[in-house]
């Protein structure tokens, strides 16, 4: 989930001296306790939450209307940092200013909800609308063949243009602006531009998303067709359609979650991304309870903060590679055990 | 139709045990005779005049024994998986388990064994390890169910993923996996322990070469029997798990667990024997794997996406039938090595290329791409693709798979039906 080069950019090592390894656990607990260490922490914490909880958050409307886990989400969020990646490289010369970048990227990340989310309602209406009479692991099945079938295709594309398919795109990446890519200093704080614009558009996502589920009569449909879809057909709203809306709608969450992954450089555009993020997107969409949207804002800020906690300890005390990945998934294995159905998840959903 | 099913019976009570014995494993016989042909068959076609083409649609031998390992693996996953419904996502843990567990113990790193530990007790130590590491986790998983259980379990696996994937104790680099060091530079060997002459050394280049009728069979060829036999005896310890009454009550919590519960059984007692069973298998399936290729890296053992294959394989044999999960696996191989196998010697583009004559390899399609750019883009190592795209249509089409669908069609089990049907034809 976390690549090897991650020691050079988690972000929060130069607000701190880095240790040597070896350094006892309470020197590395004074340190941590330290105000400048836990407000930066804070702040990485924040915007890891910003970029799980837009991971996870088409998947979670997925899953909490159709109970479809769709495998293929992952995809979809890597196919959107590529499409992001072309419309950036195209728009953004050498000469472009700052905000020309900043103004070009908010183009890009409305062409890729477009694209993927369109993409998404054809890959409902065409395969999955055939599965709703079968078992619901007929459903989570067809999405992991198609999420194959995607991964490989991108593969071979982004192979014919000359690019590596496991590594970032570097030309994506260069088109960041300069006031992102550096750190400002806030007070005694040094916070990199990248980590505020995250949080921002995270901050976006979560209220666009549950402005348009209590506020718009459309997000009322969605609410009834989760809550109970038979009731919701017998009151006259077209479910079929509103799985199709909410199908295209998770999509593009998710396409657009992959632009903002290709600016960030512990992610980047590239093919393995959509294993790396389809795994925490599931422990997110567990944590906070299958189906509940609030639930899933919440997970999002649990498990981005254990993941900046345990980042600073590996960057800074221990030299254990695997602790945030391990913790990530510890936090998943500790809650299913503690409250199986999840923060705010219904006994119901699920199975069980 | 009744007067039919009297004389079945009376038939069967006049045969005596052993040729009624033959007649519910005849289909069995013949698979397995089908296998042991295989080499001698792949060995006459690939030097014969249609050598070319065998060479291009065949399995290589390689293939065939990571056929048997990994099938078994993919049968252990269906056994908890397709029987009693719990989708057992993070099964790669236990292939992890047995795969480690013999490399570790061959390079003298697992406490109290020595490195010289002969194969079939670090094979077996090793499934029992799995088998412990199913208690434990599914102690923990089964007060769940559903996707959760799915999610539970992948948890777990990715959190030793993860960690193996970190831990130097395993290997220098434990990214790359461990390797059989020096401390065990011979074969491993399969048979009876400690008599060196019940024993025959697997592996591509440690394993051994048996002399038999005159005819020099290669080390493919013995690791193929060897792992086949292996492979075999867990088949026929799960078939029979499956056809006894834990089996049927297996099958009880997969179509009603609340049923099976109300009729009195402890489900729960049930679920966690099935998963200890099922671990137990796939650290067995693990270990033979280790054996045979002397690495193994995190990705082709403990990664989601290994409990992933044998998932496709699973869907395409027949989910739910035992042996289905195997011809899923070589359905799945083949496809692979047809479709993307480049200059290895099978497969579809060195044929192409070798048959095509260099007009038409030349030739454009467009925009300055030719035949020969086109053919490698496509068949080369995209073998994802093809799997994939065949697997969506077994999910649209044949959901039941290949033997599940055989099944319907016949009106019961394979073993079963063929039989009756061919004494129908007498």
């Amino acid at each position: 989930m976390i690549p090897a080069d991650i020691v050079a950019l988690a972000g929060v090592e130069s607000t701190l001296p880095v240790l040597q390894s070896g350094t006892s656990f309470l020197d590395g607990l004074g340190q941590f306790l330290s105000p400048e260490a836990l407000v930066s922490v804070f702040v990485e914490g924040l915007a890891k939450s910003a970029i799980y909880v837009m991971i996870a958050a088409g998947l979670s409307l997925i899953f909490g209307l159709m109970g479809v886990l769709n495998f293929a989400h992952g995809t979809l969020t890597m196919i959107g940092a590529y499409l992001a990646g072309i419309v950036m490289v195209v728009l953004v010369g050498g000469a472009t200013g700052q905000w020309g970048r900043v103004l070009a990227f908010f183009g890009a990340l409305a062409v890729v909800f477009v694209l993927v989310g369109g993409f998404g309602g054809l890959v409902e209406v065409g395969l999955i609308r055939k599965l709703y009479d079968r078992p619901p692991i007929a459903q989570i099945l067809l999405t992991f063949g198609v999420a194959l079938v995607l991964e490989e295709l991108a593969r071979i594309i982004v192979l014919f243009y000359g690019l590596q398919p496991t590594s970032e795109w570097q030309e994506a990446l260069g088109t960041k602006p300069a006031v992102l890519a550096t750190r400002h200093s806030l007070g005694p704080l040094s916070i990199r531009g990248l980590a505020l614009f995250e949080i921002l558009l995270g901050f976006l996502t979560v209220v666009g998303i549950w402005a348009f589920l209590t506020r718009t009569r459309y997000g009322l449909f969605i609410r009834a067709g989760s809550e109970d879809a038979e009731m919701a057909e017998a009151l006259g709203i077209d479910v079929r359609r509103v799985f199709t809306v909410v199908f295209a709608l998770g999509a593009g969450i998710a396409g657009m979650a992959g632009a903002v992954l290709m600016w960030d450089q512990i992610w980047g555009a590239n093919v393995p991304l959509a294993a790396e993020t389809l795994l925490p997107a599931f422990v997110v969409v567990i944590i906070g309870g299958l189906g509940t949207f609030r639930g899933t804002v919440v997970g999002a800020i649990v498990v981005g903060m254990v993941d900046a906690v345990t980042t600073w300890w590996f960057v800074n005390v221990v030299t254990w590679t695997w602790l945030p990945d391990v913790a990530v998934f510890l936090v998943l294995v500790g809650m299913l055990i503690l409250r199986p159905q999840g923060l705010y998840g219904v006994e119901e959903v699920g199975g069980h | 139709m009744a007067i039919s099913s009297e004389t079945r019976l009376v038939g069967r009570l006049n045969a005596s045990w052993p040729v009624e014995h033959l007649r519910n494993h005849g289909v069995h016989l013949v698979v397995v005779l089908a296998l042991v042909a295989y080499p001698g068959f792949y060995h006459l076609l690939t030097n014969s005049p249609v050598s070319a083409e065998a060479v291009a649609i065949l399995p290589r031998m390689p293939t065939m024994i990571a056929l048997l390992y990994f099938g078994l693996f993919a049968m252990s996953f269906d056994f908890i998986s397709g029987y009693t419904g719990y989708l057992s996502f993070g099964h790669a843990a236990f292939y992890g388990t047995g795969a480690y567990f013999v490399i570790l113990v061959a390079n003298g790193k697992a406490p109290l064994l020595p490195a010289g530990t002969p194969f079939m007790v670090s094979l077996l130590l090793g499934g029992i390890l799995a088998a412990l590491l199913a208690l434990a986790i599914g102690l923990v998983s089964f007060r769940l169910s559903g996707v959760y259980f799915a999610m539970i379990t992948l948890g777990f696996s990715q959190v030793m993923y993860v960690f193996i994937r970190g831990w130097d104790y395993v290997a220098s680099n434990p990214r790359d996996g461990p390797t059989v060091g020096s401390t065990h530079s011979e074969g491993f060997e399969i048979g009876v322990p400690y008599v060196d002459q019940l024993n025959l050394a697997i592996g591509s280049f440690s394993g051994e070469e048996v002399e038999l009728f005159g005819h020099t069979l290669g080390t493919y060829t013995t690791s193929f029997y060897m792992v086949g036999l292996v492979v075999l005896v867990s088949y026929f310890a799960l078939q029979r798990i499956v056809h006894s009454p834990f089996g049927r009550v297996m099958v009880a919590i997969r179509d009603n667990e609340e049923r099976a519960e109300a009729v009195g059984y402890n489900t729960l007692v049930y679920k966690l024997g099935a998963f200890v069973i099922s671990g137990f298998f796939g650290g067995i399936a693990g270990g033979l794997f280790a054996g045979y290729a002397r690495s193994v890296t995190p990705e082709n053992t403990f990664y989601f996406l290994t409990a992933g294959d044998a998932l496709l394989a699973s869907i395409i044999g027949g989910f739910g039938t035992l042996a289905g999960p195997l011809y899923g696996h070589l359905f799945d191989e083949t496809i692979r090595e047809f479709l993307s196998n480049a200059g290895l010697g099978g497969g579809l583009l060195p044929y192409l290329r070798q048959r095509l004559g260099e007009g038409v390899l030349g030739t454009e399609i467009f925009g300055g791409l030719t035949v020969e750019g086109f053919i490698t883009a496509a068949l080369n190592g995209h073998a994802a693709l093809y799997v994939g795209l065949v697997f969506v249509l077994f999910v649209l089409y044949l959901p039941n798979g290949i033997l599940g669908t055989l099944r319907q069609w016949l009106g019961g089990p394979v073993s079963k039906r063929v039989p009756e049907l061919l004494r129908g034809l007498r």
